[in-house]
């Protein structure tokens, strides 16, 4: 859990990094045209090969510094993206609706519409890579936000193409208890082989 | 307004490209993201407009021609009634989708002023150049812009 501190934490580290890129980046930087006129010719300076040497040994400890600091800036974009969602979407009032499809041979997803306490919250449409995805096993976060104590409606309405290549719109609700913890839905669909339909439920995790 | 000022006025130019996902006329939906390291162009357009089904013909042989290049048309239309929008993109016959944006949301994150309008977008998701009308001076200046952005 990030607090105040960490955010300080954070920031001074991002100013640490630039700090430390600054000479990485002076060292690359090719001389100015004054330095470059004064240098003496390659010919009157120390001998080839161990200039080769000690350049190559440049490089390689100017490659393990920018590979290190690429490893750095990644590191702080995740501190960073993490400390981010826990100040918009607080555990306190938080909840997340997540995607789930399982098989999918009678039905073909297209969108799916949120409705919280008769509110739209997303109307999302897929795109076939994203419901290869999902069929792959994937679970998608469709939904992030913030709701407060007490009880509350989640109504999901599914589009797609259903049995027959029809096209298929169906609904499914859920009436839960928003807690002082973060709260976690998800939608299922799922194939009814008795009935040959697609069934649509909404999970609660406790 | 000139050609020139229209390209500066408009001030998407060198921002990210808005991200959109959208209907398309022949089924499923299609995300602009999925195309990043492809050049993407854009092309709105409406069933009423005379020089649209001209400009739709003139990038549909720039796609046969640099499709293998990596480049990725899509035609926008902003009508309001979807039907109709269909009903048109039936009738010109491109190998590129079609795609619906009735209620304008893309249309207004593109600043759509004029139809046809274009907008070319390089491999990396940043708006390049705009073309705000179409003749054969556009055309020549198109297929410069969308070399260039090719060659990337």
């Amino acid at each position: 859990m990030f607090h105040a501190s960490s955010t300080c934490g954070a920031r001074v580290w991002l100013a640490c990094l630039l700090l430390a890129a600054a000479p990485l980046a002076a060292a690359q930087a090719p001389p100015a045209a004054g330095a470059a006129t004064s240098a003496p010719p390659a010919a009157e300076s120390a001998p080839a090969a161990p200039a080769t040497g000690e350049a190559s040994a440049d490089t390689r400890g100017l490659d393990e510094q920018v590979q290190g600091l690429k490893k750095d800036v990644v590191d702080l974009n995740r501190d960073l993206f993490v400390l981010e969602e826990e100040l918009l979407f607080p555990a306190n009032t938080q909840v997340a609706v997540f995607l789930a499809v399982d098989v999918g041979d009678f039905f073909a997803l297209d969108s799916v519409q949120l409705k919280i306490d008769r509110k739209e919250v997303i109307d999302y449409l897929y795109t076939p890579r994203e419901v290869e995805a999902l069929l792959k096993g994937g679970v998608q976060r469709l939904y992030l936000g913030n709701l407060k104590v007490g009880q509350h409606e989640l109504v999901a309405f599914f589009s797609g193409k259903g049995p027959n290549d029809r096209p298929y719109k169906r609904g499914a609700s859920i009436k839960f208890e928003k807690g002082i913890g973060a709260k976690y839905l998800e939608l299922k669909i799922d194939d009814r082989q008795r009935k040959l339909q697609p069934e649509f439920e909404i999970r609660d995790w406790e | 307004m000139t050609a020139a000022a229209a390209q500066t006025a408009y001030n998407l130019i060198a921002q990210a490209a808005p991200d959109f996902t959208l209907h398309a006329v022949a089924g499923g939906n299609v995300r602009l993201s999925e195309h990043r390291g492809q050049v993407v162009v854009l092309s709105f357009w409406g069933s009423g407009c005379g020089t649209c089904r001209g400009q739709l013909a003139a990038l549909d042989r720039s796609l046969a021609t640099y499709r293998s290049a990596g480049l990725e048309v899509y035609g926008v239309s902003l009508d309001d009634v979807p039907e109709r929008a269909a009903a048109f993109a039936r009738a010109v016959p491109v190998a590129f989708p079609m795609l619906l944006d009735p209620g304008k949301v893309v249309g207004r994150a593109y600043q759509v002023d004029n139809l046809p309008m274009t907008v070319l977008i390089d491999r990396s998701g940043t708006v390049r150049n705009v073309l705000r009308d179409y003749s054969a001076r556009s055309d020549g200046l198109y297929l410069e812009q969308l070399r260039a952005l090719l060659n990337e």
